[in-house]
C-alpha cells in the first residue's frame, strides 16, 4: 500500500524536513531517517529532470542525502515468511542502486554546470545578487510552518461489498434427505467384499500351504516305511544268503576234511599192508642173524661153559701147580739135604745116626702139619707162585716129610699121567 | 469403485512394521539394498517384508539368483535378536523349496547356522533347527550337515533343549543317521535315545524311536542296537499311540536282522505283540510287524511258534496295499521253509 507522500514545498528549496510524525505506521515502515539537511547559500538550479512524477516508485529528489527508504508495498503476512522478503529486498537495492547512480550522475552535472560560471576578475568578486523584481528576504532561516497531515492509521482496506447481482430467473428450491446420495451399507458391500475375500484368500493360501506340506510329509513318511521295509528285506536277504553261503563252506571244509581223512586212511593201511609185507622176512632173518651171532644160547651149555669149565681149569692148574710146586720143594729139599749132607759128610761121620731118628720122627710129628702145609701150599701156589721159595724156605725144615708127599705125588702124577 | 475381482497380488498392507514393497521384479533387489543399511529400523523393516514375500517360491528363485543369501549370512550373526530371528524364519521359509535348499547348500549357510545352535533367544534356535530340520530331508542337505561336524552337537543338545526342538533335532538326526552313523555311535547317542524312548510325549519317543531304526541299517549300529535297547523297543510294541507302535516295529525289524538280535527279541517274547500288531488293520505297523516277523522266523524256536499262525499273515494277503501283500508271501515261505 502505498503511504502518501507529503507534498513538497513548491519553492524548491528543500529545507530540513520534520521528520514526519506517523501516528500509527505500519509497524514495518521504518520512520524516514531524518538527515541533516546540507545548507546552500544558493539556491540549487532546478533539478534537470523532471521531478514532478511524485508516485514514481523511488523520489528522485536531487539532494540525495535524504535516503528514502522505500516503504515496503507487501503485505504484512507476506513478511513473515522469509522467501518473499528477499525479493523486495533485492529489488530495493537494485532501485538504490539506480537512484545512486542517478544522483551521482546529477551530481557530476551539476558541478558541471556550476563550472560554468568563470571566476571573478581581479579586484572584483562576485556577489550573489537578487535580480528579481521583487527582493526577497533570504535568510537562514525560513519561515516555517508546520503543517501537519496524517493519513488515517492503516485501515484494512475494508472487504468489498458481496456483488450480488440483479437476482434473475426462477428461484427453485431443492432439498437432500439422508440417505439419498449415500447409503453406507450399499457401499460398503464392495469393499468389505474385498477385504473379507483378500483376507480369506490369505488365509486359504496359508493354509493350503500347510497342507501341502503336511501331504509331503504323510507322502515321504509312507515312502520312508516302504524303503525300510525293502532295507530290511535286502539285509534279511543278505543275512540269509550270508548264513547259507558259511554253512555250505562248512560243509564243503567238513566234506573236504572228511575226503582227506579217508586219504590218509587209505594210505596208512597200504603202508600198513607193504610194511608188514616187508616184516614177515625180518624177522625169521632176524632171528638167525642173531642165533648166528650167539645171542641165543642153552642156558646150560653156557652155564658149563662159563663157568663150569674155568673152574675146572683153574682147578686143574691149581692140582697141576701144586704137583710143580711139590716137586720144586722137593727138588729144594733134596738140594738142602744133600748140601747139608755134604758139609756133614765132609765134616764128621759121626751126627748121622743121631739126626736119623730125629728125621723118623718129625715125619710122624709132620705129616698131620704137611696136610695142612700142603693145602696152604696149594693155596699158596694158587695164589702167588713167587711165594714159593719162602715157602719152600720155610719147609726146609720139613724136607723129610717130603718124602712122602713126593710118593703121594707121585702117586698122583701116575694118575694123571693115566 | 472397487471391484469384486480378486486379484493375483495380495493386498495391499499398511502394515508399519514393514518396508514398502516396490513393484514387480524390483521388489528383491531394493529390499536386499535396505538390508544393507547401517541402520537397524530400516533392517528390520526390510526383513519383516522379505518374510512375507519370501513364501512365493517365485521369489525363492529370484532371492536365490541376485545373490541374497550372502547377506542373510551376514546377518545371521547380527547382535540384535529380532534381525537374528527374523533372518532364520526366512531361511526356514526358502528351506521349505527345493530351490531355497539347493541355494542353502551352494551358499554353504551350514556351517554358519552352527553358531546359531547356542544363540540366547529361544526362538532363534527353534527356527535354526528347523531349516536343519528341513535341510536334513534333501540327501545332500544331509551330506552337508554331516560334513560340518553338526552330528556330536546336536546329540549333546538332545538332553538340554525344551520337548518341541528335541522333536526337531530328532528328526534331522534321523534324516542324517541314514547316510552314516558312526559319528553318532562315537558320542553315545543310543544311551540317550533309550532315554528319550520313556519320555512321557508320544511324539518324542516315535522320533526316538526312527532315530533307533536309522542306526540299525548301518551294520555297527546294529551290534548296539542289539545289545543295549530290543527289550525297550519291544516293550514299545504295545505303546498306546499308533505311531509309536509303528516306530518300534521298523526299529526291531533292523534289529533282528542279526542272529543275536533275534534271540533277545524272542527271549523278550516278542512274537505274541507283534501278532497282535498285524492282527490290527492298521497298515502302518502292519508292514514292519511282518518283516520283523520274518525276521524272526529264520530262527528255528520262531518257526516253531508261528506254524500255528499262518492264518494271520493269510488275512494280510488281501491287504490292499502292494507292499503287506508281498511281505506276507514272504514270511509264510520262510515260515514254512524246512531245512530238509
Amino acid at each position: 500500500m502505498r503511504s502518501a507522500f507529503p507534498a513538497l514545498p513548491r519553492d524548491g528549496c528543500l529545507g530540513a524536513l520534520q521528520p514526519r510524525r506517523c501516528g500509527s505506521g505500519s509497524p514495518l515502515r521504518p520512520p524516514p531517517c531524518c538527515l541533516p539537511c546540507a545548507r546552500r547559500r544558493r539556491r540549487p538550479p532546478p533539478c534537470p529532470t523532471p521531478t514532478a512524477a511524485l508516485p514514481a516508485p523511488c523520489p528522485p529528489a536531487l539532494s540525495t542525502e535524504h535516503r528514502w527508504r522505500p516503504t515496503s508495498r507487501e503485505c504484512p503476512k507476506h513478511a513473515a515468511l522469509p522467501e518473499c522478503i528477499h525479493h523486495p529486498n533485492a529489488f530495493e537495492i537494485q532501485r538504490q542502486r539506480e537512484a545512486r547512480r542517478k544522483a551521482l550522475a546529477r551530481k557530476r552535472a551539476e558541478e558541471q554546470i556550476q563550472l560554468r560560471t568563470p571566476e571573478p576578475v581581479e579586484g572584483r568578486e562576485h556577489v550573489h545578487v537578487q535580480t528579481e523584481l521583487y527582493l526577497e528576504e533570504i535568510s537562514d532561516r525560513i519561515i516555517e510552518v508546520d503543517v501537519e497531515c496524517q493519513t488515517d492509521a492503516f485501515l484494512d482496506r475494508p472487504p468489498t461489498p458481496f456483488f450480488v447481482p440483479a437476482k434473475t430467473g426462477r428461484d427453485v428450491a431443492t432439498q437432500i434427505e439422508e440417505g439419498e446420495l449415500f447409503d453406507f451399507d450399499i457401499e460398503v458391500k464392495p469393499i468389505l467384499e474385498v477385504l473379507v475375500g483378500k483376507t480369506i484368500e490369505q488365509a486359504l493360501l496359508e493354509v493350503m500351504e500347510e497342507e501341502e506340506l503336511a501331504k509331503l510329509l504323510a507322502h515321504q513318511r509312507a515312502y520312508a516305511e516302504l524303503r525300510n521295509a525293502e532295507l530290511a528285506e535286502v539285509q534279511r536277504l543278505e543275512e540269509q544268503d550270508r548264513r547259507y553261503r558259511e554253512e555250505k563252506e562248512r560243509c564243503k571244509q567238513q566234506q573236504m576234511e572228511m575226503l582227506q581223512k579217508e586219504k590218509e586212511t587209505m594210505e596208512k593201511i597200504a603202508a600198513q599192508a607193504f610194511a608188514k609185507r616187508y616184516l614177515t622176512d625180518l624177522i625169521p632173518s632176524v632171528f638167525n642173524n642173531l642165533h648166528e651171532s650167539g645171542f641165543f644160547y642153552d642156558p646150560i651149555e653156557r652155564d658149563i661153559e662159563t663157568e663150569f669149565l674155568p673152574w675146572l681149569m683153574t682147578e686143574v692148574e691149581e692140582t697141576l701147580e701144586k704137583k710143580t710146586l711139590g716137586r720144586v720143594m722137593l727138588d729144594s729139599l733134596i738140594r738142602t739135604v744133600t748140601e747139608k749132607r755134604l758139609d756133614v759128610f765132609s765134616q764128621k761121620p759121626l751126627p748121622d745116626q743121631v739126626e736119623a731118628p730125629a728125621e723118623e720122627h718129625r715125619p710122624t710129628d709132620n705129616a698131620p702139619q704137611v696136610a695142612a702145609e700142603t693145602e696152604a701150599a696149594d693155596q699158596a701156589v694158587t695164589a702167588d707162585e713167587e711165594t714159593d721159595q719162602p715157602a719152600a724156605e720155610d719147609q726146609a725144615s720139613h724136607h723129610i716129610t717130603f718124602q712122602s708127599e713126593e710118593a703121594n705125588q707121585e702117586a698122583m702124577e701116575d694118575s694123571e699121567t693115566d | 469403485m472397487a471391484s469384486t475381482l480378486i486379484s493375483a497380488k495380495l493386498p495391499p498392507d499398511v502394515d508399519p512394521t514393514k518396508a514398502p514393497i516396490a513393484f514387480g521384479r524390483r521388489a528383491l533387489p531394493k529390499l536386499s539394498r535396505e538390508i544393507q543399511s547401517p541402520e537397524l529400523l530400516t533392517q528390520q523393516r526390510a526383513l519383516m517384508a522379505l518374510c512375507d514375500l519370501v513364501h512365493d517360491p517365485e521369489n525363492v528363485y529370484q532371492a536365490v539368483q541376485i545373490g541374497f543369501l550372502e547377506n542373510l549370512k551376514t546377518l545371521l550373526l547380527h547382535h540384535d535378536s529380532t534381525v537374528r530371528q527374523k533372518t532364520t524364519e526366512i531361511l526356514y521359509i526358502m528351506a521349505m523349496h527345493n530351490v531355497g535348499r539347493q541355494g542353502l547348500i551352494q551358499n554353504a549357510v551350514i556351517p554358519v547356522l552352527t553358531e546359531l545352535l547356542d544363540d540366547p533367544e529361544d526362538i532363534c534356535r527353534k527356527n535354526t533347527h528347523q531349516v536343519l530340520d528341513m535341510m536334513a530331508k534333501l540327501p545332500e542337505g544331509a551330506v552337508d550337515i554331516l560334513h560340518a561336524g553338526l552330528i556330536p552337537l546336536l546329540v549333546v543338545r538332545l538332553k538340554t533343549e525344551s520337548d518341541e526342538i528335541q522333536e526337531l533335532i530328532l528328526g534331522t538326526l534321523s534324516n542324517c543317521l541314514r547316510m552314516e552313523a558312526s559319528e553318532a555311535l562315537a558320542t553315545d547317542a543310543i544311551t540317550i535315545l533309550k532315554e528319550k524312548l520313556t519320555h512321557p510325549s508320544a511324539t518324542i519317543r516315535n522320533k526316538a524311536a526312527q532315530v533307533i531304526l536309522e542306526i540299525g541299517t548301518h551294520p555297527e549300529g546294529k551290534s548296539t542296537v542289539c545289545e543295549e535297547v530290543i527289550p525297550l523297543l519291544v516293550s514299545l510294541l504295545e505303546d498306546t499311540d499308533p505311531e509309536v507302535q509303528a516306530s518300534a516295529a521298523g526299529a526291531l525289524m533292523f534289529a533282528t536282522i542279526k542272529p543275536k538280535g533275534r534271540c533277545l527279541a524272542l527271549r523278550a517274547e516278542a512274537i505274541p505283540r507283534l501278532l497282535k500288531l498285524v492282527a490290527v488293520e492298521n497298515s502302518k505297523a502292519r508292514l514292519s510287524a511282518i518283516k520283523t516277523l520274518t525276521m524272526l522266523a529264520e530262527v528255528a524256536e520262531g518257526r516253531r511258534k508261528l506254524l500255528e499262525r499262518t492264518d494271520i499273515f493269510q488275512q494280510c494277503l488281501r491287504d490292499p496295499s502292494e507292499a503287506v501283500k508281498r511281505a506276507a508271501e514272504i514270511a509264510i515261505r520262510v515260515i514254512r521253509w524246512k531245512p530238509f
